[in-house]
């Protein structure tokens, strides 16, 4: 029994659901270190995923979708950084009020294009896997290679792009000089300035960065994962992203291994769902597995967690 | 001043958001008040609905009620009327607009306006009200409320899946004899369509393995797509997804792995989703259209069927199955039969559908 309930499909479907968490929790990470909070990684998200389906629909080029989807998802994110950063707005104020408008534009332009709310049409083509070798066979040989090719080779693009980010910002922010000044931002913005590092172009760009991100993650969800845009189908992914930031500790390779752990208990949940006839529990503790274990691990496993300094707070000169 | 310039920036951004997430919500499909009644000169009977937030074209519900009415209008030669709701706050309005202007009976869509309808059809006793999906308690003389039984539709799903599964009039169909069932959230009428169909399927192959997912939401296509890849990886060939938004995620993993047919739910699915022809079964329907124009046609007659809940079956033709569409060819007829036995069994009562499993 425990054999069927381990299978690579398990591990697949968890790494396939922490792809958008991923991409979105190291936005998350690139703009708070640079000291601007973003809780609106969900409304980048929502927008990112819309218009990916509007303008593939329109096109028929799923790579303008991606593109379209990134673009969205930068717009939405240069009014955060125009509130937060140039404005000084209160930045969790902002991100509300974006994540309200994410949802009413997506709806509304859902009328203005297609006529009526709900769900868009289709894709004709969604993002296919990159590859594509044979399986089959029996034998401990065929087994081990199924493992292998499910667990390793069966992904969308995106999904290897994440993991290929989520090493490159790792890698940008602790050994480049423009990794250095970003984290100078988030932690004492006045000593960065006096130095000559200008706060307010490196917070602007941070936040474009984590928009893009966001609108990628966005991009994963319609057109690799399903290929229809319905109202909400975030569902709430931005808000797990936070989550997953926090528990990386504020690094890209921490926010991707967080996700992941996310994305395994959700796939976990699946998984011990279909195993109810043995494990007699009502679903309801199921569904609520994957959230109990955020708050264990976040309150619970890692201590007090400590973000950086001067995040959240509006840099002024003087 | 340049404090004060940032102020007025600031307070600019903020109604500019505003003001877009206002024309969000107000815009939300027809306009308010659309009068798509024309006025017969003989008839001075009106009926009208209030939409639920989603309003018409969600292809379910709200065009459902609303083409009940259109039937009445055809069939009866009434006026009708149908108002949007653009939030849980125009309810109330809505329907008091309705029944000030005389429309009777006036319909409320959803279950979340139980409380909505409740107040103001106290407060108009003459106009009479119907909820759709609403269960009332003590409902007074001008009140009915108009429940489905979807268990019914939900076993005959079943028995197309149970015997589905046995047969290979498709490549996809596996002989590990195992289906699935994709749920939103665990809710009275989605457990009753699980219910229904774990029972359908056993009625017709007792060995056949059911397994059940929940998504614990409506709207997660990308978690109905993982929910859906699940049950396929365990031999799942044939899925029904009772689940709203995150059905159409179900349905894209049974068509994007080519391993599963899918079996739709509420409307006939394969006029709503994209390319459906290859994958989509069949459909467990929910013919609110047919509740609604009986019970207009009722008070027309002058017997509103009110102070009571009705429900609406098989045999009420409230519930069914769809047809088979591009399938129709392949389907075998022992399948076709085994539906319209149950169906006759259903309608004549001799075969009762539990609500609950177990």
């Amino acid at each position: 029994m425990w054999l069927s309930f381990f299978t690579p499909d398990l591990f697949a479907s968890a790494i396939r659901m922490a792809t958008p968490l991923a991409l979105a929790a190291i936005g998350g990470t690139i703009c708070e270190r640079s000291g601007v909070v973003n809780i609106a990684l969900e409304g980048m998200m929502l927008v990112g995923a819309f218009f990916g389906v509007v303008v593939t629909l329109a096109t028929n080029n799923v790579l303008l979708g991606v593109g379209a989807a990134i673009v969205a998802g930068v717009l939405l994110s240069a009014i955060h950084a125009f509130a937060s950063v140039t404005l000084r707005m209160d930045q969790v104020v902002s991100g509300t009020a974006l994540n309200i408008l994410a949802l009413g534009l997506t709806g509304f332009l859902m009328e203005v294009i297609y006529g009526h709310p709900g769900a868009t049409n289709g894709i004709q083509h969604i993002i296919g896997p990159v590859f594509n070798f044979p399986t089959g066979g029996t034998g401990v040989l065929a087994t081990i290679w199924t493992w292998i090719d499910q667990i390793v080779f069966s992904y969308t693009p995106i999904v290897y792009l994440a993991i290929i980010i989520a090493i490159v910002a790792q890698w940008a922010m602790f050994h480049t000089r423009w990794g250095l000044r970003l984290r100078a931002l988030g932690e004492h913005p006045r000593a960065a300035d006096t130095v000559g590092i200008r706060v307010q172009a490196g917070r602007y760009s941070a936040v474009l960065i984590s928009g893009a991100l966001a609108g990628l993650a966005g991009a994963n969800l319609t057109l690799e994962q399903v290929g229809v845009y319905s109202d909400n189908m975030t569902s709430g992914r931005g808000f797990i992203a936070l989550a997953a930031n926090i528990f990386g500790r504020w690094t890209p390779a921490g926010s991707y291994l967080a996700s992941l752990l996310f994305g395994f208990a959700e796939a976990l949940e699946i998984r011990m769902q279909s195993f109810q006839s043995v494990i007699h529990v009502p679903v309801q503790f199921f569904l609520a597995l994957p959230y109990v274990l955020v708050v264990i691990v976040l309150a619970g496993f890692m201590g007090r967690a400590v973000g950086p300094a001067a995040v959240g707070k509006p840099y002024e000169k003087e | 001043m340049k404090k004060s310039f940032r102020t007025i920036c600031a307070l600019f951004v903020v109604f500019a958001m505003a003001t877009v997430v206002l024309a969000g919500c107000s815009s939300t499909s027809t306009p308010s008040s659309s009068t798509t009644g024309t006025t017969p000169p003989a008839s001075t009977f009106k009926a009208a609905m209030v939409t639920d937030i989603g309003g018409l074209g969600d292809k379910s519900f709200n065009d459902l009620s609303w083409a009940g009415l259109e039937k009445a209008k055809t069939d009866l030669g009434i006026e009708t009327k149908v108002l949007s709701s653009k939030s849980i706050a125009d309810y109330e309005t809505n329907l008091t607009n309705l029944a000030s202007a005389g429309f009777s009976p006036v319909f409320a869509v959803g279950f979340l306006m139980t409380d909505a309808v409740s107040k103001i059809a106290s407060t108009t006793p003459d106009t009479n009200f119907g909820g759709i999906d609403i269960f009332f308690t003590n409902p007074p003389k001008n009140v009915v409320g108009l429940n489905f039984k979807e268990q019914e539709a939900g076993y005959l799903a079943g028995i197309v899946a149970g015997l589905a599964t046995k047969a290979s009039f498709d490549p996809r169909l596996n002989a590990q004899n195992v289906i699935g069932f994709v749920g939103g959230m665990p809710i009275p009428p989605v457990q009753r369509y699980e219910a229904g169909f774990v029972a359908g399927a056993k009625s017709v192959n007792p060995t056949v393995k059911v397994i059940s997912l929940y998504a614990g939401k409506f709207d997660d296509q990308a978690k109905g797509k993982e929910l859906g890849l699940s049950l396929i990886s365990q031999g799942a060939d044939v899925v029904f997804a009772a689940a709203g938004q995150t059905g159409i995620g179900t349905f894209t993993a049974c068509q994007q792995s080519k391993k599963a047919l899918f079996i739709g739910v509420d409307t006939d699915q394969f006029l709503t989703l994209t390319n459906p022809g290859d994958t989509i079964l069949t459909s467990a329907v929910k013919r609110i259209d047919n509740a609604v124009f009986s019970v207009v046609k009722k008070a027309k007659d002058g017997a509103f069927p009110g102070g009571q809940n009705l429900t609406f079956g098989l045999a009420d033709d409230g519930v069914g199955i769809a047809p088979y569409h591009d399938f129709d060819a392949k389907v075998p007829q022992a399948i076709k039969d085994a539906v319209d036995k149950a169906t006759a069994d259903i309608k004549a009562g001799t075969v009762t559908v539990p609500e609950t499993l177990k």
